[in-house]
């Protein structure tokens, strides 16, 4: 038998037969890429980002110092990379409390409807009536600029909209009729909560937690910018941020590579979520 | 005792908004029977079934179950009873939490009540599971890899879990296909002369209400329009509606549906 000639496959041809990753996997991976750098600062940044050199004041981008130094000399690649710990840091307590804290509280209203419902959607709304930064600020001067103190102020800022989002998908796992088969035999409140709704909204709760990290940073760095956030010498990007702003005209590299850092956080945090919600999206339908 | 009604619904009541979704709706229901509810949807029968059972609240009227007042019941005596009054919905697929497999979805009732420790409630899933016609192997799969018919056996093997006396099925059979519809009906009867179950059948198709049912009730717009043993009602319907409704059931032989048309038409 004859030999099929075997059509030439091109370069091209032969790129675009790959596997395409998904845009989640992108993003998440850009995501933990940066976390990694991030908690591994000691091991990649070369300097103490607190050290002072006043001989190198204002350098620009250099191979010693990739992001150049600030007004005292200091790495920005360091100090970047270090802030980015309180920043992250900062971000994850914040939304681990708003998920623990907004969940209990939608949940609560959903299943107990009512008066309770009311009472518990009200005072939602009425925490959300207030101007963040207002309400950020007051608790803050009170009780002072601490990175635990950030992070409950934020998440407890971030809790009555998860709150919300809780409740809402919460009633609508109740009118399915697995739920009403697990009343219907007897189940008690626990198990209802946690082996029927949370596994079932546990995906859609995840849309809201990448939402509300990124809120989160937002949050953070608009404390720190106006000098309420994170104390000198220690910074987080929104402090970074603050002190580049300063010296925009003289060495724009302080201000941008924070920006930077953050946009790119928040932009990825963005994307993940969306992506969680179309995939939920989908597996339901 | 044994003559006294299993389930005894008198005038109930259950309203949405100011409208009457339920109206005066009264029925008896013996041990080991069928009572098959009837109607078009949007006609209060399955409303009637959840306040029967406390999923919903009803406005007026009493619910007794074995001569205990339902309707009066408080929490731990409502939990309680609800080991003895078990349900079986529409959509199988929908009435499984997707997220756990059989085995979990067949041991929470068992666990709900404390019932057995963990290698008593594993042979029960396995009792369960072969009561309803599936094998051993199903307990570690999870809902969405069940078919239609499989994952309602599942759903019914659930209900049957805590030993109940009285299974409401609700449109328990509608989703499914024809062939598969007629294996889960004829489970359905065994189980109940195995068990001496006690059924309430909702459906809208009075064909399959005829197969199953001994007493049958018709409801429309929140009311019942006629109550009577099942033969009664199929050879001298007394209302109307009930009449149009058995002209609804299609007729397997042409020429008799061809008649039937006609004889409708004039």
């Amino acid at each position: 038998m004859a030999e099929l000639p075997v059509p030439a496959v091109t370069a091209r041809e032969r790129l675009r037969r790959l596997p395409r990753p998904s845009l989640l996997a992108v993003s998440a991976g850009i995501l933990l890429l940066l976390v990694v750098l991030v908690l591994a600062a000691p091991l990649v940044a070369r300097y103490d980002p607190n050290e002072q050199d006043p001989a190198i004041a204002f350098a620009g981008s250099s191979w010693a110092h990739w992001f150049g130094t600030d007004d005292l000399g200091r790495d920005l690649f360091a100090r970047v990379l270090y802030g980015g710990r309180l920043t992250l840091l900062i971000a994850g307590g914040a939304v681990v409390v708003a998920f623990l804290l907004g969940t209990a509280w939608g949940f609560l209203a959903a299943l107990r409807r009512g008066i309770v419902d009311e009472l518990l959607m009200r005072s939602a709304d009425a925490l959300m009536a207030i101007p963040q930064l207002l309400f950020a600020l007051v608790c803050i001067s009170a009780f002072g600029a601490s990175t635990l103190n950030l992070a409950l102020v934020i998440g407890v800022l971030l809790a009555p909209t998860t709150a919300r989002m809780a409740r809402t998908v919460a009633l609508q796992e109740m009118n399915r009729d697995y739920y009403a088969a697990a009343v219907a035999y007897g189940a008690r409140r626990r198990r209802l909560l946690l082996a029927e709704l949370l596994p079932n909204t546990v995906s859609l709760l995840a849309v809201q937690a990448a939402i509300n990290a990124a809120s989160a940073m937002i949050l953070e760095a608009s404390l720190s910018f106006v000098g309420l956030g994170i104390q000198p010498p220690d910074a987080s990007w929104g402090t970074l941020l603050k002190e580049g702003y300063q010296f925009l005209y003289q060495r724009w590299e302080y201000a941008i590579f924070p920006a930077l850092a953050i946009l790119l956080t928040i932009w990825m945090l963005n994307v993940v979520a969306d992506q969680l919600g179309a995939r939920s999206n989908r597996g339901r339908a | 005792m044994a003559d006294a009604p299993l389930l005894e619904v008198r005038s109930l009541v259950k309203q949405f908004g100011g409208r009457r979704v339920v109206d005066d709706v009264s029925f008896t229901l013996a041990r080991g029977e069928t009572l098959g509810l009837v109607g078009e949807s949007g006609s209060g029968k399955s409303t009637t079934a959840r306040c029967v059972l406390r999923m919903l609240e009803a406005d007026g009227g009493s619910v007794l179950f074995d001569g205990e007042d339902v309707l009066a019941l408080r929490r731990e005596p409502l939990r309680r009873l609800r080991r003895r009054m078990q349900v079986v919905f529409q959509d199988p697929h929908g009435s499984l939490n997707r997220r756990s497999s059989v085995e979990q979805i067949l041991t929470a009732p068992l666990a709900a009540h404390g019932l057995g420790d963990r290698a008593a409630r594993a042979a029960r899933v396995a009792e369960l599971l072969e009561l309803v016609g599936l094998g051993g192997g199903y307990a570690q799969r999870r809902p969405r890899e069940l078919s239609g018919g499989q994952a309602q056996r599942v759903a019914i093997a659930r209900a049957l879990a805590l030993e109940p006396e009285f299974v409401v099925l609700d449109e328990a059979v509608s989703a499914l296909d024809v062939s598969v519809r007629a294996q889960v009906l004829n489970l359905l009867t065994q189980l109940q002369r195995e068990l001496g179950l006690t059924y309430l059948f909702i459906s809208h198709d009075l064909a399959i209400v005829r197969y199953m049912a001994h007493q049958v009730a018709v409801m429309r717009h929140g009311r019942v329009v006629e109550a009577q043993p099942r033969t009664r009602l199929f050879e001298q319907p007394r209302h109307e509606y009930t009449r149009s409704l058995m002209d609804a059931i299609p007729v397997a032989d042409p020429d008799l549906e061809q008649a039937r048309i006609l004889a409708a038409r004039e």
